[in-house]
Protein backbone atom coordinates (compact mmCIF):
# COMPACT_ATOMS: atom_id res chain seq x y z
CA UNK A 1 0.00 0.00 0.00
CA UNK A 2 1.60 3.31 -0.91
CA UNK A 3 1.81 6.31 1.90
CA UNK A 4 -0.48 9.27 2.39
CA UNK A 5 1.44 11.64 0.36
CA UNK A 6 1.97 9.30 -2.62
CA UNK A 7 -1.85 9.37 -3.48
CA UNK A 8 -2.70 12.66 -5.17
CA UNK A 9 -6.25 12.72 -4.50
CA UNK A 10 -5.09 12.59 -0.71
CA UNK A 11 -2.74 15.47 -1.43
CA UNK A 12 -5.14 17.71 -3.28
CA UNK A 13 -7.95 17.24 -0.66
CA UNK A 14 -5.55 20.16 1.25
CA UNK A 15 -6.94 22.32 -1.40
CA UNK A 16 -10.50 22.30 0.43
CA UNK A 17 -7.97 24.24 3.63
CA UNK A 18 -7.64 27.49 1.84
CA UNK A 19 -11.35 27.33 0.36
CA UNK A 20 -12.81 26.41 3.33
CA UNK A 21 -11.26 29.52 4.91
CA UNK A 22 -12.67 32.07 2.11
CA UNK A 23 -15.71 30.52 2.00
CA UNK A 24 -16.88 30.07 6.02
CA UNK A 25 -19.90 31.35 6.52
CA UNK A 26 -20.34 33.95 9.71
CA UNK A 27 -22.45 31.00 11.11
CA UNK A 28 -19.97 28.50 11.27
CA UNK A 29 -17.89 30.07 14.06
CA UNK A 30 -18.69 31.31 17.70
CA UNK A 31 -18.96 34.97 18.41
CA UNK A 32 -18.00 35.21 14.55
CA UNK A 33 -15.05 33.86 15.39
CA UNK A 34 -14.20 30.77 12.57
CA UNK A 35 -12.88 26.87 13.02
CA UNK A 36 -9.18 26.89 12.53
CA UNK A 37 -9.93 24.37 9.14
CA UNK A 38 -5.67 23.91 9.12
CA UNK A 39 -5.63 22.05 12.14
CA UNK A 40 -8.79 19.91 11.24
CA UNK A 41 -7.00 18.70 7.76
CA UNK A 42 -3.62 18.27 9.30
CA UNK A 43 -3.97 16.76 12.65
CA UNK A 44 -5.38 13.13 10.57
CA UNK A 45 -3.08 13.35 7.91
CA UNK A 46 0.11 14.13 10.71
CA UNK A 47 -1.70 11.09 12.44
CA UNK A 48 -1.88 9.05 9.22
CA UNK A 49 1.43 9.76 7.49
CA UNK A 50 3.79 10.19 10.11
CA UNK A 51 5.83 13.23 11.57
CA UNK A 52 7.96 14.45 8.23
CA UNK A 53 5.27 13.84 5.76
CA UNK A 54 3.31 16.09 9.11
CA UNK A 55 5.52 18.78 9.36
CA UNK A 56 6.32 19.54 5.54
CA UNK A 57 2.49 19.30 4.98
CA UNK A 58 2.17 22.07 7.80
CA UNK A 59 4.89 24.05 6.06
CA UNK A 60 3.27 23.86 2.57
CA UNK A 61 0.10 24.84 4.07
CA UNK A 62 1.15 27.71 6.50
CA UNK A 63 3.52 29.20 3.35
CA UNK A 64 0.09 29.31 1.38
CA UNK A 65 -2.32 30.75 4.32
CA UNK A 66 -0.14 32.90 4.66
CA UNK A 67 -0.31 34.19 1.32
CA UNK A 68 -4.16 34.19 2.06
CA UNK A 69 -4.05 36.25 5.24
CA UNK A 70 -2.97 40.48 6.19
CA UNK A 71 1.27 40.53 6.58
CA UNK A 72 2.42 40.16 10.20
CA UNK A 73 1.72 37.49 11.35
CA UNK A 74 2.85 33.88 10.45
CA UNK A 75 1.37 30.05 10.39
CA UNK A 76 4.07 28.48 9.49
CA UNK A 77 6.52 27.51 12.86
CA UNK A 78 3.44 26.50 14.57
CA UNK A 79 2.25 24.14 11.46
CA UNK A 80 5.49 22.70 11.49
CA UNK A 81 5.71 22.33 14.79
CA UNK A 82 2.05 20.37 14.70
CA UNK A 83 2.78 18.34 12.01
CA UNK A 84 5.70 17.35 14.12
CA UNK A 85 4.06 16.39 16.90
CA UNK A 86 0.94 15.12 16.00
CA UNK A 87 2.96 12.82 13.73
CA UNK A 88 5.18 10.94 16.24
CA UNK A 89 2.09 10.58 18.74
CA UNK A 90 0.32 8.72 15.19
CA UNK A 91 3.72 6.66 15.22
CA UNK A 92 4.74 5.52 18.81
CA UNK A 93 1.95 5.11 20.63
CA UNK A 94 -1.39 2.84 19.79
CA UNK A 95 -3.58 4.53 16.86
CA UNK A 96 -5.74 7.41 18.09
CA UNK A 97 -9.08 7.08 16.66
CA UNK A 98 -11.58 7.85 19.80
CA UNK A 99 -13.10 11.25 19.07
CA UNK A 100 -12.45 12.52 22.51
CA UNK A 101 -8.98 11.74 21.63
CA UNK A 102 -8.97 13.47 18.36
CA UNK A 103 -10.73 16.46 19.78
CA UNK A 104 -8.86 17.18 22.39
CA UNK A 105 -5.72 16.78 20.27
CA UNK A 106 -7.06 19.69 17.81
CA UNK A 107 -8.27 21.46 20.98
CA UNK A 108 -4.66 21.75 22.51
CA UNK A 109 -3.23 22.70 18.60
CA UNK A 110 -5.81 25.47 17.89
CA UNK A 111 -4.84 26.77 21.70
CA UNK A 112 -1.30 26.41 20.97
CA UNK A 113 -1.24 27.98 17.09
CA UNK A 114 -3.39 30.86 18.69
CA UNK A 115 -0.61 31.71 21.61
CA UNK A 116 1.86 32.08 18.54
CA UNK A 117 -0.13 33.82 16.95
CA UNK A 118 -0.18 35.70 20.01
CA UNK A 119 3.08 35.90 21.31
CA UNK A 120 3.80 37.54 17.61
CA UNK A 121 1.27 40.17 18.41
CA UNK A 122 3.45 40.64 21.59
CA UNK A 123 6.69 41.32 19.91
CA UNK A 124 5.37 43.32 17.13
CA UNK A 125 3.41 45.24 19.73
CA UNK A 126 7.62 45.33 21.74
CA UNK A 127 6.13 43.29 24.24
CA UNK A 128 3.24 45.10 25.88
CA UNK A 129 0.10 44.86 24.37
CA UNK A 130 -2.99 47.28 25.57
CA UNK A 131 -5.69 45.96 27.42
CA UNK A 132 -8.59 45.66 25.10
CA UNK A 133 -6.03 43.62 22.57
CA UNK A 134 -5.45 41.28 25.40
CA UNK A 135 -8.61 41.06 25.71
CA UNK A 136 -9.90 40.41 21.80
CA UNK A 137 -6.55 38.42 21.36
CA UNK A 138 -7.38 35.88 24.52
CA UNK A 139 -11.30 35.70 23.18
CA UNK A 140 -10.53 35.22 19.36
CA UNK A 141 -8.39 32.34 21.14
CA UNK A 142 -10.86 30.68 23.42
CA UNK A 143 -13.66 31.13 20.42
CA UNK A 144 -11.59 28.92 17.80
CA UNK A 145 -10.15 26.59 20.43
CA UNK A 146 -13.31 25.62 21.56
CA UNK A 147 -15.51 25.72 17.87
CA UNK A 148 -12.49 23.75 16.35
CA UNK A 149 -12.63 21.03 19.34
CA UNK A 150 -16.42 20.72 18.76
CA UNK A 151 -16.01 20.19 15.15
CA UNK A 152 -12.75 17.87 15.65
CA UNK A 153 -14.37 14.32 16.81
CA UNK A 154 -16.75 14.79 13.53
CA UNK A 155 -14.58 15.89 10.57
CA UNK A 156 -11.58 14.69 12.30
CA UNK A 157 -13.01 11.18 12.74
CA UNK A 158 -14.26 11.00 9.03
CA UNK A 159 -11.45 11.97 7.51
CA UNK A 160 -9.21 9.67 9.78
CA UNK A 161 -11.11 6.97 9.03
CA UNK A 162 -10.83 7.29 4.78
CA UNK A 163 -7.31 7.85 4.97
CA UNK A 164 -6.39 5.07 7.53
CA UNK A 165 -8.27 2.37 4.67
CA UNK A 166 -5.92 3.54 1.68
CA UNK A 167 -2.84 3.91 4.57
CA UNK A 168 -3.56 0.56 7.33
CA UNK A 169 -1.67 1.21 10.34
CA UNK B 1 23.36 -4.84 -9.56
CA UNK B 2 26.57 -3.65 -11.76
CA UNK B 3 27.97 -0.39 -10.57
CA UNK B 4 27.10 2.21 -13.45
CA UNK B 5 29.56 2.96 -15.90
CA UNK B 6 28.41 6.46 -16.10
CA UNK B 7 28.32 8.54 -13.30
CA UNK B 8 27.30 11.93 -14.71
CA UNK B 9 23.69 10.08 -15.90
CA UNK B 10 23.15 8.67 -12.20
CA UNK B 11 23.58 12.45 -10.88
CA UNK B 12 20.82 13.72 -13.59
CA UNK B 13 18.64 11.15 -12.48
CA UNK B 14 18.80 11.97 -8.81
CA UNK B 15 18.20 15.43 -9.47
CA UNK B 16 15.47 14.20 -12.26
CA UNK B 17 13.89 12.79 -8.48
CA UNK B 18 14.30 16.09 -6.65
CA UNK B 19 12.58 17.93 -9.57
CA UNK B 20 9.16 17.85 -8.90
CA UNK B 21 9.52 18.56 -5.05
CA UNK B 22 11.71 21.59 -6.36
CA UNK B 23 8.90 22.85 -8.12
CA UNK B 24 6.31 22.35 -5.61
CA UNK B 25 8.35 24.29 -3.47
CA UNK B 26 8.76 26.93 -6.23
CA UNK B 27 5.31 27.11 -6.62
CA UNK B 28 4.20 27.64 -3.02
CA UNK B 29 6.91 30.17 -2.20
CA UNK B 30 5.09 31.80 -5.45
CA UNK B 31 1.88 31.76 -3.64
CA UNK B 32 3.22 33.04 -0.45
CA UNK B 33 4.87 36.14 -2.19
CA UNK B 34 2.14 37.09 -4.45
CA UNK B 35 -0.41 37.11 -1.44
CA UNK B 36 -2.16 33.46 -2.58
CA UNK B 37 -2.92 35.28 -6.08
CA UNK B 38 -3.77 31.86 -7.50
CA UNK B 39 -5.72 30.76 -4.94
CA UNK B 40 -7.82 33.89 -4.07
CA UNK B 41 -8.76 34.70 -8.10
CA UNK B 42 -9.39 30.73 -8.57
CA UNK B 43 -12.09 31.30 -5.72
CA UNK B 44 -13.40 34.65 -7.12
CA UNK B 45 -13.95 32.12 -10.18
CA UNK B 46 -15.53 29.79 -8.95
CA UNK B 47 -17.82 31.83 -6.66
CA UNK B 48 -19.09 34.26 -9.13
CA UNK B 49 -22.55 32.83 -9.58
CA UNK B 50 -22.94 33.36 -5.84
CA UNK B 51 -21.84 37.03 -5.40
CA UNK B 52 -24.81 39.07 -3.70
CA UNK B 53 -27.27 39.82 -5.91
CA UNK B 54 -28.04 43.26 -7.87
CA UNK B 55 -30.95 44.65 -4.93
CA UNK B 56 -28.20 44.68 -1.86
CA UNK B 57 -25.95 46.56 -4.72
CA UNK B 58 -29.00 49.42 -5.05
CA UNK B 59 -29.71 49.64 -1.41
CA UNK B 60 -25.66 50.35 -0.71
CA UNK B 61 -25.85 52.83 -3.40
CA UNK B 62 -28.60 54.02 -1.64
CA UNK B 63 -26.71 54.24 1.58
CA UNK B 64 -23.90 55.56 -0.20
CA UNK B 65 -26.12 58.89 -1.21
CA UNK B 66 -27.20 59.44 2.19
CA UNK B 67 -23.72 59.26 3.25
CA UNK B 68 -22.88 61.65 0.58
CA UNK B 69 -25.16 64.38 1.78
CA UNK B 70 -23.73 64.09 5.28
CA UNK B 71 -20.57 64.76 3.57
CA UNK B 72 -21.72 67.71 1.76
CA UNK B 73 -22.72 69.74 4.91
CA UNK B 74 -19.18 68.84 6.54
CA UNK B 75 -17.85 70.22 3.32
CA UNK B 76 -19.78 73.36 3.02
CA UNK B 77 -19.01 73.83 6.75
CA UNK B 78 -15.19 72.89 5.37
CA UNK B 79 -15.31 75.84 2.91
CA UNK B 80 -15.97 78.33 5.41
CA UNK B 81 -13.74 77.18 7.50
CA UNK B 82 -10.72 77.22 4.81
CA UNK B 83 -12.03 80.49 3.19
CA UNK B 84 -8.98 82.84 2.50
CA UNK B 85 -7.03 80.15 2.64
CA UNK B 86 -4.97 78.76 -0.71
CA UNK B 87 -3.41 75.87 -2.01
CA UNK B 88 -4.68 73.18 0.56
CA UNK B 89 -6.12 69.94 -0.92
CA UNK B 90 -9.97 70.43 -1.78
CA UNK B 91 -12.36 67.21 -1.33
CA UNK B 92 -10.69 64.25 -2.65
CA UNK B 93 -13.14 64.06 -5.48
CA UNK B 94 -10.30 63.22 -7.54
CA UNK B 95 -10.74 59.38 -8.25
CA UNK B 96 -13.64 57.51 -8.99
CA UNK B 97 -15.58 54.53 -7.12
CA UNK B 98 -15.28 51.23 -8.02
CA UNK B 99 -18.28 48.66 -6.78
CA UNK B 100 -16.90 45.64 -6.14
CA UNK B 101 -18.68 42.55 -3.39
CA UNK B 102 -17.54 40.84 -0.68
CA UNK B 103 -16.37 37.61 -1.39
CA UNK B 104 -15.00 36.53 1.54
CA UNK B 105 -14.78 37.84 4.99
CA UNK B 106 -13.05 37.46 8.38
CA UNK B 107 -14.16 40.46 10.58
CA UNK B 108 -13.18 38.68 14.01
CA UNK B 109 -10.66 36.03 13.07
CA UNK B 110 -7.02 36.95 13.73
CA UNK B 111 -6.84 38.82 10.41
CA UNK B 112 -9.55 41.26 10.23
CA UNK B 113 -10.09 41.56 6.21
CA UNK B 114 -12.30 41.29 3.84
CA UNK B 115 -12.04 39.87 0.18
CA UNK B 116 -13.68 41.81 -2.86
CA UNK B 117 -14.41 41.01 -6.23
CA UNK B 118 -12.44 43.44 -8.07
CA UNK B 119 -8.77 43.78 -8.07
CA UNK B 120 -6.16 45.73 -10.36
CA UNK B 121 -7.78 45.25 -13.59
CA UNK B 122 -10.20 47.51 -12.78
CA UNK B 123 -8.04 50.03 -11.31
CA UNK B 124 -7.44 49.61 -7.53
CA UNK B 125 -4.37 49.61 -5.79
CA UNK B 126 -2.77 49.49 -2.68
CA UNK B 127 -3.57 51.96 -0.23
CA UNK B 128 -6.93 52.78 -1.89
CA UNK B 129 -9.74 53.51 0.37
CA UNK B 130 -12.97 51.12 0.81
CA UNK B 131 -16.06 53.25 2.22
CA UNK B 132 -19.25 50.94 3.21
CA UNK B 133 -22.83 52.28 3.37
CA UNK B 134 -22.63 55.20 5.49
CA UNK B 135 -18.77 55.71 6.59
CA UNK B 136 -14.82 54.00 5.91
CA UNK B 137 -14.64 50.63 6.24
CA UNK B 138 -10.56 50.36 6.08
CA UNK B 139 -8.40 50.47 3.15
CA UNK B 140 -6.69 47.86 0.68
CA UNK B 141 -4.00 46.09 1.59
CA UNK B 142 -2.90 44.48 -1.54
CA UNK B 143 -4.41 43.51 -4.67
CA UNK B 144 -4.15 40.97 -7.42
CA UNK B 145 -5.66 40.96 -10.97
CA UNK B 146 -8.91 40.16 -9.74
CA UNK B 147 -9.61 40.47 -6.39
CA UNK B 148 -8.18 43.36 -3.47
CA UNK B 149 -7.90 42.52 0.19
CA UNK B 150 -8.98 45.08 2.86
CA UNK B 151 -7.73 45.61 6.12
CA UNK B 152 -10.26 46.56 8.22
CA UNK B 153 -10.22 49.41 10.23
CA UNK B 154 -10.75 47.24 13.75
CA UNK B 155 -7.65 44.97 12.56
CA UNK B 156 -4.98 45.21 15.25
CA UNK B 157 -1.99 47.97 14.56
CA UNK B 158 -4.48 49.81 12.12
CA UNK B 159 -4.25 53.20 12.99
CA UNK B 160 -5.34 56.28 10.50
CA UNK B 161 -5.42 59.97 11.48
CA UNK B 162 -8.79 61.33 11.66
CA UNK B 163 -10.76 64.23 13.55
CA UNK B 164 -13.90 65.45 15.46
CA UNK B 165 -15.77 68.07 12.59
CA UNK B 166 -17.33 70.13 15.57
CA UNK B 167 -14.63 70.55 17.81
CA UNK B 168 -11.32 69.99 15.11
CA UNK B 169 -9.39 67.80 17.69
CA UNK B 170 -7.02 65.74 15.81
CA UNK B 171 -6.55 62.18 16.97
CA UNK B 172 -5.65 58.81 15.97
CA UNK B 173 -7.87 56.08 15.16
CA UNK B 174 -6.50 52.83 16.11
CA UNK B 175 -7.58 49.14 15.82
CA UNK B 176 -7.13 46.88 18.53
CA UNK B 177 -9.06 43.69 17.44
CA UNK B 178 -12.19 44.78 19.13
CA UNK B 179 -15.17 45.57 16.96
CA UNK B 180 -14.88 49.20 18.64
CA UNK B 181 -11.46 50.57 18.06
CA UNK B 182 -9.94 53.01 20.14
CA UNK B 183 -9.12 57.13 19.45
CA UNK B 184 -6.38 58.44 20.64
CA UNK B 185 -6.63 62.17 21.17
CA UNK B 186 -3.07 64.59 20.44
CA UNK B 187 -3.83 67.02 22.58
CA UNK B 188 -4.24 67.13 26.44
CA UNK B 189 -7.76 68.12 27.00
CA UNK B 190 -9.58 67.64 23.91
CA UNK B 191 -13.51 68.79 23.53
CA UNK B 192 -15.03 65.42 22.84
CA UNK B 193 -18.06 63.61 24.03
CA UNK B 194 -20.43 60.63 23.00
CA UNK B 195 -21.68 60.84 20.22
CA UNK B 196 -19.54 63.20 18.19
CA UNK B 197 -18.98 62.20 14.48
CA UNK B 198 -15.51 61.24 13.83
CA UNK B 199 -14.56 61.92 10.38
CA UNK B 200 -11.20 61.70 8.20
CA UNK B 201 -9.40 64.82 8.31
CA UNK B 202 -10.21 67.64 5.81
CA UNK B 203 -6.60 68.27 5.02
CA UNK B 204 -5.95 64.49 4.76
CA UNK B 205 -3.39 63.39 1.79
CA UNK B 206 -3.47 59.36 2.70
CA UNK B 207 -7.42 59.07 2.47
CA UNK B 208 -10.21 60.94 0.86
CA UNK B 209 -11.15 63.98 3.32
CA UNK B 210 -14.02 64.59 5.37
CA UNK B 211 -14.90 60.31 5.14
CA UNK B 212 -17.31 59.68 8.31
CA UNK B 213 -15.73 57.21 10.00
CA UNK B 214 -17.22 56.10 13.64
CA UNK B 215 -19.41 57.98 16.30
CA UNK B 216 -18.04 58.47 19.85
CA UNK B 217 -18.98 56.25 22.16
CA UNK B 218 -17.59 56.99 25.65
CA UNK B 219 -14.55 58.86 26.62
CA UNK B 220 -11.85 57.85 29.13
CA UNK B 221 -10.17 61.08 30.76
CA UNK B 222 -8.03 59.72 32.84
CA UNK B 223 -6.15 58.10 30.16
CA UNK B 224 -2.56 58.71 30.39
CA UNK B 225 -0.52 60.16 28.43
CA UNK B 226 -3.94 62.02 26.46
CA UNK B 227 -7.24 61.28 26.86
CA UNK B 228 -9.07 58.24 24.84
CA UNK B 229 -12.35 57.19 23.19
CA UNK B 230 -13.82 54.13 22.19
CA UNK B 231 -15.69 54.56 18.73
CA UNK B 232 -18.23 52.68 17.23
CA UNK B 233 -17.49 52.52 13.35
CA UNK B 234 -20.59 53.50 11.19
CA UNK B 235 -20.18 50.90 8.13
CA UNK B 236 -19.74 47.18 10.08
CA UNK B 237 -17.93 44.67 7.83
CA UNK B 238 -20.38 41.71 9.32
CA UNK B 239 -23.62 43.07 7.25
CA UNK B 240 -21.90 44.54 4.15
CA UNK B 241 -22.02 42.54 0.75
CA UNK B 242 -21.05 45.76 -1.35
CA UNK B 243 -18.73 48.26 -1.10
CA UNK B 244 -17.45 50.95 -3.21
CA UNK B 245 -13.29 51.68 -3.53
CA UNK B 246 -12.42 54.70 -3.51
CA UNK B 247 -9.17 54.75 -6.62
CA UNK B 248 -6.94 57.68 -6.69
Amino acid sequence: MTRLHRQPICVASALMVPMAILATPPWLGLDGVPPCWVVLWLLPWALADGPISGALAGAALGLVLDGLTLDGLTLVPALIGLGWWWGRIGRRASPVQRSFNLGLLALLGTGMLGLTLLLQLLIGAGGALEPSQWAWGLHTLACQTLVTGVLAPMLVSLQLLLWRRRVPV
Amino acid sequence: MAPSLRPGKKRWQGLGRLAPWLLLLTGLLLVRFSKGAGFVDAYALLTRPFWPGSAQREWVEAAVDLEQRARLTLLEQDNQRLRGLLELQQSGETGRDVAAAVISRRPRDWWQQLELSRGALDGIAKDDAVLGPGGLLGRVASVTPATARVKLLTAPGHSIGVWLPRSRDHGLLVGTGATRPELRFIVRDPDVRPGDLVSTSPASTLLPPNLPVAVVQSVDDQAVPFATAVVQLIAAPEAIDWVQVRTR
